[in-house]
């Protein structure tokens, strides 16, 4: 199976040439084909630090540029070489550019759904809903995000949260599905928190004792509590005394864990690498997500914005319609692509100068891409249909690219990508066997992706 | 000549091929699909013959057809290897091939029966495994053996069905039970077996039986040897009692009452009482709201206020059942001025409507066939669909909606007006046609007599449908289901699946149960009574040797963790005040909360006690079931407890039960009598009083040193477990 792309990849290398866009070079191709299958080019993910464009960020004015697409369709923005032989990114992206060798790239990632929640739960979960409505909603009846099912079926052992997630709940009107642990249960959902990372006080709140409640009379309460505990002997060994005495105990040991709160104390970090980050809510979250994933955890997801956002300079999501006598090509580079370009390469160089790229899986991506033709707004709208996702570390080629649109950037023109398969990849990535089944409510076996995983991306 | 429908599809089914995980898959394996465990015989014939002909098939060559090759790991299989060369599966198989892969002939008996034998069976001792023999019965009249073309599950894990047949029990010192569901094309059979250990010098002990649920209960023990635990005590039975009816605590001066009064018939009274009162109410009608979705964001504040407290008069008055399910089924108005209606305001598609119904009023899950055949029930997209078509009429004139978030079309502020309309049929995706009409639920569905509707409106047929006091499956949702809320489990679990591959644990105790309701004109009040007056419901969660391992027999208690709303108005009782809820008067009970505030909703921050709740698995009413009420316990929650904001205010709030008892002139000794009395229900042991005057010494602030032993009570398992 591993080779059978590469030498398409080849194939295509070769007959698309004069569009230049593709991202392996043909020497990079051989050294992979050289290099499988050995032992370094199997995924080696032990955790994985989830960045979601909420809103849906355009794909032919970022990462699948279409430069010689007709008037109409063609961004206004010009594409810049990139650090990868032949390969172009964004003008107002050119951090990113430098950075480029590190990032994979799956061009040809599609689904079925239109509206921001069905497909944000999509994304979020590599399943797709029974309805394209923005009316879905969080029930039990849906699946749980990624974080979850790691939590479930590959938890943490090392005292750390598996799952975390922050700084944001997304939503479009009701919560989108897919950011909790759905039929999993409560006790998978992720530790989540909505303070800013950026505010100057950033603290946890569930790491925050109440004034006068110190970590000594948390323990002479816990002591008081045991005595009577010990009175009803045989309740205390119960399935259900046993499991609140467990989480008694994690809650006093993780009040107490210097390395918990060391892993969410962004004042450890120099102030050059937090300029670095950027004084922003997303940037500071990148940051923690560099020092939670350092100190163990497993799965981390930072969500860039609260709303779909799309019509301001200064905040919100990547849903650029243009509504309001707004103009995308006026807001990106004013806000979502500076902000892009100096949090995301500072994070992958940060993780590789700390030797943690090679272990941790970064995935970039939103709901959907955006409509290939430039609507009566100069903007553009939502299109499922085809649009790129970039993974960095954990055993992912840098530089490579799968797959391919065609010549607008509408459809997979080769290799498409499902959202099942890109499930499988995560979960791929992370040594989890994704045919794996859990059960929801109704006793349903499910497996956790319905898809094959892209191993042709990892060596 | 083999049969395709009678003995190929059997060969694919038996090897697993059509699952869900492999090549039944909507999406099928390796570009082969089948239909999902073969419930569509002519489209998988066509995929075989005409689709795959080419590729996977050799005609001339028979053997070396991959559909051969693949299931026996010849070549690779992501599968593995299915049959041998040698077995039954793989002549069946090959000598269809080789015949040019027919279809059966008009003449090709159906199928029209399946049975197992025996339907139930009890092992002992050394006697480990269980022949069962499927017999099929087909159109012509014949009926044959067909061990080897059925496919066997068995429900518990830890008892295998051999391929052929043949159930085998693990040697253990524990009784192991199963059912184990036989399929056979599209008909199911059900058989039950259960292993009993041998147990040497057992003697059957139990508690002195109340009435005929002990009889049942305990006869059923007997035949399994196990022995049920003691009885409760009484601290143990009036906090349960308590919990359940009334979703508090006894008061001191209530336990104490209790506690001295050596009465006889002091349980049964007090069962009486609570039964009448206020409280009970309260719990009930939050249990009917959690059901029926009354939530804020689809019903407005105004709707909440207006379903609920209908809700909760139609259960003060214990009002039939069947009644009030008619009722609902056949409201329309105003949401307004006609409460009823905003069961349906709150569920906006018939297709909701009728799984909605089906789950709450039937204990069906018909979910599975909205897209296919129901794997493990009789339900087809047929059933599904026509049961549906009850419910496509309803519409709603939104006579205003003020609602904050345009974006948000789940959200409607403003009077509705539910009515039918005159026309608006449901088809079936999978056949194009309009569904006829059909009942779900009885044993023999009337699928032959369409429902006429032309003289009446369909909802209202199906309201007298419901209301009819011989509809057997309704009746017995629901007396399975006031089970549940005293057990924790039904009889059949969960409580809204019934289904012939999910059978009653204990048959003969559903159906008293079931006619003890009808009987009892379908009110809640006489069943709950019956139930609570068992020895059966008052067992200890102690258990002994022989029943430790049982937890669907009903032999002991099984300890839970409160619900969220016992939790805070546990809590609030014993320090004297309760938390806020959004836009609710203050000293309001959890329980009586009439809406549900929503986590995620956006516009103001939840009140603290609405996050409590949320945190501890009160459900957000977008759902019919029971399951979507969580009693997990989850490190947030503890976290909560330890060192979140709700226990921490509360106890140091001037006007709690602490500041009254330190302003009193009780000494230590007497504090802590008083705060055991209203935490736990009894009085402190002396190692309890020593450890506590020992932490009041030592506390250089008199008053954090209470709030810490507070806060010890309502963290211990004694105060946070019903058992």
């Amino acid at each position: 199976m591993q080779h059978k792309s590469i030498s398409l990849s080849r194939r295509a290398l070769l007959s698309v040439g004069g569009q230049g866009l593709l991202g392996m070079t043909l020497p990079k191709l051989l050294q992979a084909e050289e290099q499988s299958p050995s032992a370094d080019s199997r995924p080696r993910a032990k955790r994985v630090i989830f960045l979601f464009q909420w809103g849906g960020p355009s794909h032919v004015d970022t990462f699948d540029m279409k430069p010689d697409a007709p008037d109409g369709y063609r961004s206004l923005y010009k594409p810049v070489s990139a650090s990868v032989p032949g390969m172009h990114v964004c003008e107002h992206l050119p951090r990113m550019a430098q950075v480029m060798h590190h990032f994979a790239q799956l061009r040809t990632v599609h689904h079925g759904m239109n509206n921001h929640n069905s497909a944000g739960y999509t994304a979020l979960t590599g399943v797709e809903p029974p309805i394209d409505d923005q009316r879905l909603r969080e029930s039990l009846d849906l699946f749980p995000g990624y974080g979850s099912v790691v939590d479930t079926v590959a938890p943490n052992t090392n005292g750390m949260p598996t799952y975390v997630s922050y700084p944001h709940q997304i939503a479009d009107g009701s919560t989108t599905p897919g950011q909790r642990a759905s039929f999993l249960g409560k006790q998978h959902d992720p530790l989540f928190f909505q303070d800013d990372p950026n505010a100057p006080d950033f603290s946890l709140p569930q790491l925050s004792l109440p004034q006068n409640l110190s970590l000594d009379r948390l323990s002479s309460r816990r002591g008081l509590q045991q005595i009577i505990n010990r009175q009803t002997a045989q309740l205390e060994e119960s399935a259900v005394a046993q499991g609140l005495n467990s989480f008694y105990s994690r809650s006093l040991e993780m009040l107490g864990s210097r390395q918990i709160r060391a892993a969410f104390d962004l004042s450890e970090e120099p102030q050059v690498l937090r300029d670095a980050y950027g004084r922003t809510t997303y940037g500071q979250g990148c940051l923690l997500a560099r020092r939670l994933v350092e100190h163990g955890v497993k799965f981390v997801s930072v969500y860039f914005s609260r709303s779909i956002g799309g019509r301001s300079k200064t905040d919100g999501g990547w849903d650029t319609h243009g509504f309001d006598d707004t103009r995308m090509y006026e807001i990106l580079p004013e806000w979502h692509l500076p902000l892009t370009d100096q949090t995301l390469p500072t994070l992958v160089q940060d993780l590789s100068d700390r030797g943690l790229l090679d272990e941790t899986l970064v995935v970039w991506m939103g709901e959907f891409g955006r409509t290939p033709k430039i609507n009566k707004n100069v903007s553009r709208d939502h299109w499922p249909q085809c649009y790129t996702v970039l993974m960095a570390g954990g055993g992912v080629t840098g530089g490579a690219v799968y797959g391919a649109s065609d010549r607008y950037g509408a459809v997979p023109d080769r290799d498409p990508v499902t959202m099942g398969d890109l499930a499988a990849t995560l979960y791929h990535a992370l040594g989890i066997d994704h045919t794996m089944e859990v059960h929801d409510n109704l006793n349903r076996p499910l497996p956790l992706a319905r898809g094959r995983a892209i191993s042709e991306i990892f060596g | 000549m083999p049969s395709f429908r009678n003995e190929v599809m059997p060969v694919l089914s038996r090897a697993g091929c059509a699952l869900g995980t492999c090549h039944g898959n909507q999406n099928g394996k390796g570009g082969f699909r089948l239909s999902l465990r073969g419930q569509h015989p002519d489209q998988d014939l066509v995929t075989l013959t005409r689709s795959l002909g080419s590729r996977r098939v050799d005609l001339l060559r028979p053997q070396n057809s991959l559909l051969l090759r693949k299931p026996l790991m010849d070549v690779p299989h992501e599968g593995g290897k299915r049959f041998e060369q040698t077995s039954t599966e793989y002549q069946t198989l090959l000598t269809w091939i080789a015949m040019g892969m027919p279809a059966d002939s008009e003449n090709t008996p159906a199928l029209i029966g399946l049975n197992v034998s025996p339907e139930a069976s009890t092992l002992l001792g050394s006697d480990r495994q269980q022949v069962l023999e499927v017999v099929a019965e087909y159109s012509d009249g014949s009926s044959r053996a067909i061990n080897h073309l059925a496919v066997f599950e068995s429900s518990n894990p830890a008892v295998v069905v051999s391929p052929d047949g043949t159930v085998a029990f693990a040697e253990s010192e524990f009784t192991q039970q199963t059912s184990v569901t036989v399929r056979y094309q599209q008909l199911q059979a059900v058989s039950t077996v259960d292993h009993v250990p041998k147990r040497d010098g057992f003697r059957f002990q139990s508690p002195q039986p109340n009435n005929e649920i002990d009889t049942l209960v305990f006869s059923q023990l007997q035949r399994l040897r196990i022995n049920p635990s003691a009885l409760c005590d009484d601290t143990v039975f009036l906090r349960r009692l308590y919990l359940d009816l009334t979703g508090r605590l006894p008061t001191p001066e209530q336990a104490r009452r209790f506690r001295g009064s050596g009465e006889p018939g002091r349980r049964a009274a007090l069962i009486d009482e609570l039964l009448a009162s206020a409280d009970f109410a309260d719990v009930q009608a939050m249990r009917w709201a959690d059901l029926l979705r009354v939530e804020d964001k689809t019903l407005d504040a105004k709707g909440v206020q207006i379903f609920y407290h209908w809700i909760r008069e139609q259960v003060a008055s214990d009002r039939p059942l069947n009644e009030f399910a008619a009722e609902l089924i056949a409201a329309r108005g105003s949401t307004y001025s006609s409460p009823p209606t905003n069961f349906y305001r709150a569920l906006r598609k018939p297709e909701e409507r009728a799984e909605a119904t089906a789950q709450v009023f039937l204990g069906i899950r018909l979910q599975c066939a909205r897209c296919h055949n129901h794997p493990f029930d009789r339900w087809t997209q047929d059933d599904y669909y026509g049961w549906t078509g009850f419910f496509s009429r309803i519409d709603y004139k939104i006579l205003e909606n003020r609602r904050r978030d345009s974006n948000d079309k789940h959200e409607f502020d403003g009077e509705q007006i539910v009515f039918m309309k005159e026309d608006g049929e449901t088809a079936n995706p999978g056949t194009g046609q309009i569904a006829a009409l059909r009942f779900l639920g009885n044993e023999h569905p009337q699928v032959t007599t369409p429902i006429d509707d032309s003289e009446r409106d369909r909802l209202l047929i199906l309201a007298d449908w419901f209301a009819d006091p011989t509809n057997e499956r309704f009746a017995a949702s629901q007396a399975n289901r006031i089970w549940f809320q005293l057990f924790g489990r039904g009889i059949v679990d969960p409580i809204d699946d019934f289904r012939s591959t999910n059978p009653a644990v204990n048959p003969p105790l559903l159906k008293l149960i079931t006619d003890k309701f009808v009987a009892g004109g379908m009110r809640v009040r006489p069943l709950m009574r019956l139930i609570l007056n068992s020895a059966a419901w008052q067992l200890a969660s102690d258990e002994n040797e022989t029943n430790q391992f049982d937890q669907t027999l009903f032999s002991h208690a099984i300890p839970v963790r409160l619900s969220a709303e016992q939790m805070v108005d546990s809590i609030s009782q014993v320090i004297g005040v309760t938390p806020a809820f959004g836009g609710q008067p203050a000293g309001l009970r959890a329980a009586q909360l009439p809406g549900v505030r929503n986590g995620g909703h956006r516009y103001s921050a939840p009140e603290i006690g609405d996050r409590f709740l949320r945190l501890f698995g009160k459900p957000d009413r977008l759902q019919t079931c029971e399951c979507e009420r969580s009693t997990e316990t989850t490190l947030a929650q503890t976290m909560e407890l330890v060192s979140g904001e709700m226990l921490s205010q509360l106890l140091q709030q001037q006007t709690n039960r602490l500041s009254a008892l330190m302003a009193s002139d009780a000494d230590h000794r007497q504090l802590i009598q008083e705060l055991w009395w209203a935490a736990l229900t009894r009085a402190p042991t002396e190692a309890e009083v020593d450890a506590m005057l020992a932490h009041l010494q030592s506390s250089a602030d008199l008053r954090q040193a209470l709030e810490d032993i507070i806060w010890a009570l309502v963290n211990s398992n004694e105060f946070l477990i019903r058992r």
